[in-house]
C-alpha cells in the first residue's frame, strides 16, 4: 500500500524563549489518512508539538528551532501561520477563548477562517452548509456561538476549520474541558472525520477513548519520544506508561496486575472494553 | 452516627424568571463524608455547590450550615465552615508569592502574624508545595496552581471543602495528587464534597455520589448504586468507569460483579480464578 | 454564561423592524454627518432646536424616543440651564443689554450675546449626539459590521470594534466569578473605603492576568485560522440600498438646497436675527 507523506519532523528541536528544551530531537512522519495520538504527562510538549504542525512554533512565540517540520509539503519556516492555515487546521483546548468574537452567528463562525482567506461569498456559504450539517449544528445556525454548551462549541471549532478543508487536522485535547455529554459529542464528531479518511493528529488524556480511535500512538515524556508504535504497543507498555505518570486505560492496567497476581500470562492486553469483555467472560467463565 | 452539618431543605433557586436552576432540592451532608456531585454541565451542580457556603441564597426553601441558616448569616462567617475551591485558579491567584497568596485567607479571617505563618505552614505541608513559599505563582506548573488553590483554602480550616472539579485539565499525576489531598484531609475529619466529571475519579475517591439534571437530584446514594446503575446513568447520558462497565457487560454472562476500580477487580477476579 | 453577560449579549442583538431601521447604516450616518455640519453652519438656536425636534420625529418612527430623550434631558437641558443664566450675565462678549432684573437689590443685566450662546451650543451637541444615537440604536450589529466594511477601514481596527461588542459581556461575566472566588476566601465587602480600594485591586489582578491569557488563546486561534492573511477579507454581510433611503438621499438633498438658499439670503442667524429685530424694537 503505497503511503504518502503528509508530516515528517527531522531532528526538530525546540525552546521557547522563557523554556528551554520543550522538545528534543523529534523525527517522526505520518502518512495520509493516519491518526497518530499523543500522550504524555503535562509539560510533556503534547501542545508545542501540536503548534509546530502550523507555524504557531515558532512564529508567534519566537524561541530557537532546530531541524525541520515539513507539512503538506511545505516547511513551517519558510512558511506564515497564514498560509500554512490552508493546510492545517487545529483545534484548541478552550471551547469559548477559540471563537472569533467577530461571527454574531454560528454560521458565520463557521465560515470564519474562509472569510479571513478572502473566499468569495457562494463558496463560503456552500462549505458552511457542508460543515453545518456534518457537525450537527442544525437549528444552531442563526444562534450567537456564545450562546452554545461546550460540546457545541468545540464542534463547531472543528465544524470551521473543516470547512476551510485543510489536509491535517490537529486536535489539541479538545474534550478537556467539557462535560460528559460534550465529551462524546466531540469524540463522535472525531469518528466522523476518521471515516472520512481525514489525517488527523490528536493530543488527549482521554486514554480510554483515544483507544478507539489513533493508528498509533506518540508517547511524549520531558521533550523526547518515549515510544512512537502502533496503539496496542503503547498501551500495552504499562511500566513505562506508569513510570511517566500516566495511566493506561482501566481494562489494560487490570490485566496487567491480574498477570503479575496470578502469575498467568495473557496472549494480549485488551485496550478497548468490547476486549476486555470478550476476555474476562471465557477467562472466568470457565472456573 | 455522625453528626449532620449541612441541612438542604426544599431549595429552589431562579437566576430569572426563565432560568429556574434548582428544583425543590433536599439533602443531608453528615461530618466526614466524601461526596461525589456529578451531572451534566448547566444540571445544577454548581449553583447547588454556591448555597453552600451562601454566596448564593435560595429563592425558597433554606440551607442550614451547622445551625446557622445562610440567608441570614454574612457570607465570611459561612466561609470559616464552607471552604470553595473555584475551578480556575486563574480566577484566584493575585499575589506574587506563594506565601502571600495561602496568607491571604487566614489573614482575612483576622488571625495573628504568628497563627497565620502557621496555618501557610500547615497547609503547604499537606498540598506537598513546602519550598515554594517565595516562588511567583505563575511559575508554577498548573497542578501545582491547582494544589495552590486548595492550600489556600486550607488555610482557613474549614469543615467543609467544595472542590468545584479539582481534576479538569489535569494529567493523571495531577488527578492522583488531588485524589491523595482529599483522602487526607478527610482523614483529619473534613467533609468533602467534589464536583467533578471524571467518574474514574469518582470512583477512587467518593462513598456517596449525587447525581443531577435539570436542577433536579437524580439520584443519592452510595457511589457503588449509582455508578452500576445503568438505567439512572443512561438518563443522564453519564458512563461510568471502564471496570464498572466492564463488570456491567459481565452480567450478560451471568457473571455477578459489582467492582468500580482496578484494585477492587484485581481482588475480586484473582479470588475468583483461584478458587 | 451568567445571566448579567448573557442579558448584555442579547441586548445588543435585538432587533425591530421600523422605516428607520430599515433604511441603511450609511444613510443613517451619511444623516448624522449632515445635520452637525449645518447645525454648526448656521448660529441660530431655533433653528437648531427645529432640527432637534426633526431628529425626535425620525426616533419615534424608530420607536427609540425614550432613549432619545433620555440624551437630551441628560445632556443638553443641564448644559442649558447652567449655560444660559451665567453666561448672559457674564460672558465676555455681551454688549446688547436684555433685560435687566432685580435679585436681592441688585440690578443684574442680562445681555443678548450669552444668551443666545448658553442655548445655541447645547442644542448644537445635542443635534449631534441625538442623531448618532439614531444611527447606532436603529442599526444591528451586522450592518454595523458591513459599514465598516464598506468604509475600506483596516480590518485589525473592523475587528477590534466587533469583537469588542461580543468579548465585554464575557469580561462582566468573569468579573462576577472573580468576585465570588474571592468572596469564598473571606473577601471582607463590610469595610471602609481604604479597605475597599485594596478590594478592588483583589479583583482586577486575576481578571487582567485571565483577559490576558484569554487575549493569547483568541490570538493564536485566530492565527490558525488564516487571521493574518494579506488579502481583502470577506464580508459576510450584504447591505443595499433600498427605496427608503433614496427617500432619504431625495429629501437631504432639497433640504440642502433650502439650507444654502436661505444661508446665503438671509446669512447665518436667520430665524434669530429676524427675532433679535422684534426685541430690540
Amino acid at each position: 500500500m503505497f503511503k504518502q507523506e503528509v508530516i515528517s519532523f527531522q531532528n526538530f528541536s525546540y525552546s521557547y524563549p522563557t523554556k528551554r528544551n520543550v522538545l528534543i530531537d523529534i523525527n517522526l512522519k505520518v502518512y495520509k489518512g493516519e491518526v497518530l495520538g499523543i500522550i504524555g504527562p503535562n509539560g510533556a510538549g503534547k501542545s508545542t508539538f501540536c503548534k509546530s504542525l502550523n507555524g504557531l512554533v515558532p512564529h508567534f512565540y519566537g524561541g530557537s528551532i532546530k531541524g525541520n517540520v515539513i507539512v503538506a509539503g511545505m516547511n513551517t519556516l519558510e512558511h506564515t501561520v497564514a498560509e500554512l492555515s490552508t493546510k492545517v487546521g487545529i483545534v484548541f483546548q478552550e471551547p469559548e477563548n477559540q471563537l472569533s468574537g467577530l461571527a454574531l452567528t454560528v454560521e458565520e463562525e463557521v465560515g470564519f477562517g474562509l472569510s479571513m482567506l478572502g473566499f468569495k461569498k457562494e463558496l463560503i456559504r456552500e462549505r458552511v452548509k457542508e460543515a453545518i450539517e456534518k457537525f450537527g449544528l442544525k437549528g444552531l445556525e442563526k444562534r450567537s456561538p456564545f450562546e452554545l454548551s461546550g460540546g457545541q462549541q468545540q464542534r463547531l471549532a472543528i465544524a470551521t476549520i473543516f470547512a476551510m478543508k485543510p489536509e491535517v487536522m490537529v486536535l489539541d485535547e479538545p474534550a478537556a474541558l467539557l462535560d460528559p455529554i460534550g465529551k462524546y459529542e466531540v469524540f463522535s464528531t472525531i469518528k466522523e472525520l476518521i471515516a472520512e479518511g481525514s489525517t488527523i493528529v490528536i493530543a488527549e488524556h482521554e486514554i480510554e477513548e483515544i483507544a478507539y480511535l489513533t493508528d498509533r500512538i506518540l508517547f511524549l515524556k520531558e521533550g523526547k519520544i518515549i515510544s512512537l508504535d502502533n496503539t496496542r504497543n503503547v498501551l500495552s507498555e504499562i511500566s513505562k506508561l506508569k513510570e511517566a505518570g500516566i495511566d493506561p486505560p482501566s481494562v489494560t492496567e487490570l490485566t496487567y496486575v491480574l498477570e503479575k497476581e496470578l502469575g498467568n500470562k495473557f496472549d494480549q492486553y485488551p485496550i478497548k472494553l468490547s476486549e476486555a469483555v470478550k476476555l474476562y467472560s471465557e477467562v472466568l467463565k470457565i472456573k | 452516627m455522625k453528626n449532620t452539618i449541612i441541612k438542604v431543605e426544599n431549595v429552589w433557586f431562579k437566576y430569572s424568571e426563565e432560568v429556574i436552576a434548582l428544583k425543590g432540592i433536599n439533602l443531608e451532608i453528615k461530618e466526614g463524608e466524601i461526596i461525589a456531585l456529578i451531572g451534566q454541565n448547566g444540571g445544577g451542580k454548581t449553583t447547588l455547590a454556591k448555597h453552600l457556603n451562601g454566596l448564593l441564597k435560595p429563592t425558597k426553601g433554606r440551607v442550614i450550615v451547622k445551625n446557622l441558616d445562610t440567608k441570614n448569616t454574612p457570607v465570611h462567617i459561612l466561609t470559616n465552615i464552607v471552604g470553595y475551591v473555584f475551578q480556575n485558579p486563574a480566577h484566584q491567584i493575585f499575589t506574587s508569592k506563594v506565601y502571600d497568596e495561602v496568607a491571604y485567607g487566614p489573614k482575612n479571617q483576622g488571625l495573628s502574624q504568628e497563627d497565620i505563618e502557621k496555618r501557610v505552614k500547615m497547609a503547604l505541608e499537606m498540598v506537598g508545595l513546602i519550598g515554594y513559599e517565595d516562588t511567583h505563582p505563575h511559575d508554577l506548573n498548573y497542578g501545582q496552581m491547582k494544589l495552590l488553590t486548595i492550600a489556600s483554602i486550607i488555610a482557613m480550616q474549614p469543615e467543609v471543602y467544595v472542590l468545584d472539579e479539582p481534576t479538569s485539565g489535569q494529567d493523571h499525576n495531577g488527578r492522583r495528587a488531588i485524589a491523595e489531598l482529599i483522602l487526607k484531609l478527610n482523614k483529619e475529619g473534613r467533609t468533602i464534597i467534589v464536583i467533578t466529571h471524571d467518574m474514574k475519579f469518582v470512583a477512587q475517591v467518593a462513598e456517596r455520589t449525587i447525581l443531577m439534571a435539570n436542577g433536579e437530584i437524580l439520584g443519592d446514594s452510595s457511589t457503588r448504586d449509582i455508578l452500576l446503575n445503568i438505567d439512572l446513568l443512561e438518563k443522564a447520558a453519564i458512563k461510568p468507569p471502564q471496570i464498572a462497565q466492564l463488570c456491567i457487560e459481565l452480567k450478560k454472562f451471568g457473571l455477578n460483579f459489582n467492582c468500580l476500580t482496578i484494585d477492587e477487580a484485581l481482588k475480586v477476579f484473582s479470588q475468583y480464578i483461584k478458587k | 454564561m451568567s445571566s448579567i453577560g448573557t442579558s448584555l449579549l442579547r441586548r445588543s442583538i435585538i432587533v425591530k423592524e421600523t422605516l428607520i431601521h430599515k433604511a441603511d447604516p450609511r444613510t443613517k450616518f451619511l444623516f448624522f454627518l449632515w445635520i452637525s455640519i449645518w447645525a454648526y453652519i448656521f448660529y441660530d438656536y431655533v433653528l437648531t432646536t427645529i432640527f432637534l425636534i426633526g431628529i425626535i420625529i425620525l426616533a419615534i418612527i424608530g420607536k427609540i424616543l425614550k432613549r432619545i430623550l433620555l440624551s437630551v434631558a441628560v445632556i443638553v437641558l443641564p448644559w442649558m440651564a447652567l449655560g444660559v443664566p451665567i453666561l448672559s450675565v457674564l460672558f465676555p462678549w455681551n454688549s446688547t443689554l436684555m433685560y435687566k432684573i432685580e435679585i436681592f437689590g441688585w440690578q443684574i443685566p442680562f445681555y443678548y450675546e450669552g444668551f443666545a450662546w448658553g442655548l445655541t451650543w447645547p442644542l448644537r451637541i445635542g443635534v449631534c449626539i441625538t442623531s448618532a444615537l439614531l444611527f447606532y440604536l436603529t442599526t444591528n450589529p451586522a450592518n454595523l459590521i458591513a459599514l465598516l466594511f464598506k468604509l475600506k477601514l483596516p480590518f485589525r481596527f473592523i475587528y477590534a470594534f466587533a469583537a469588542a461588542t461580543q468579548l465585554i459581556p464575557l469580561l462582566v461575566d468573569e468579573a462576577g466569578t472573580i468576585y465570588q472566588a474571592q468572596l469564598s476566601r473571606g473577601l471582607r465587602t463590610d469595610v471602609g473605603i481604604i479597605k475597599r480600594i485594596w478590594n478592588f485591586l483583589i479583583l482586577i489582578v486575576p481578571l487582567t492576568l485571565s483577559s490576558l491569557t484569554k487575549v493569547q488563546i483568541r490570538a493564536i486561534a485566530l492565527e490558525s485560522r488564516g487571521f493574518s492573511a494579506p488579502v481583502i477579507k470577506t464580508c459576510p454581510y450584504d447591505i443595499r440600498f433600498k427605496n427608503i433611503d433614496y427617500v432619504f438621499f431625495i429629501g437631504i438633498a432639497i433640504a440642502t438646497l433650502i439650507m444654502v438658499y436661505v444661508y446665503t439670503v438671509y446669512g447665518f442667524s436667520p430665524i434669530v436675527h429676524l427675532k433679535q429685530y422684534f426685541i430690540s424694537g
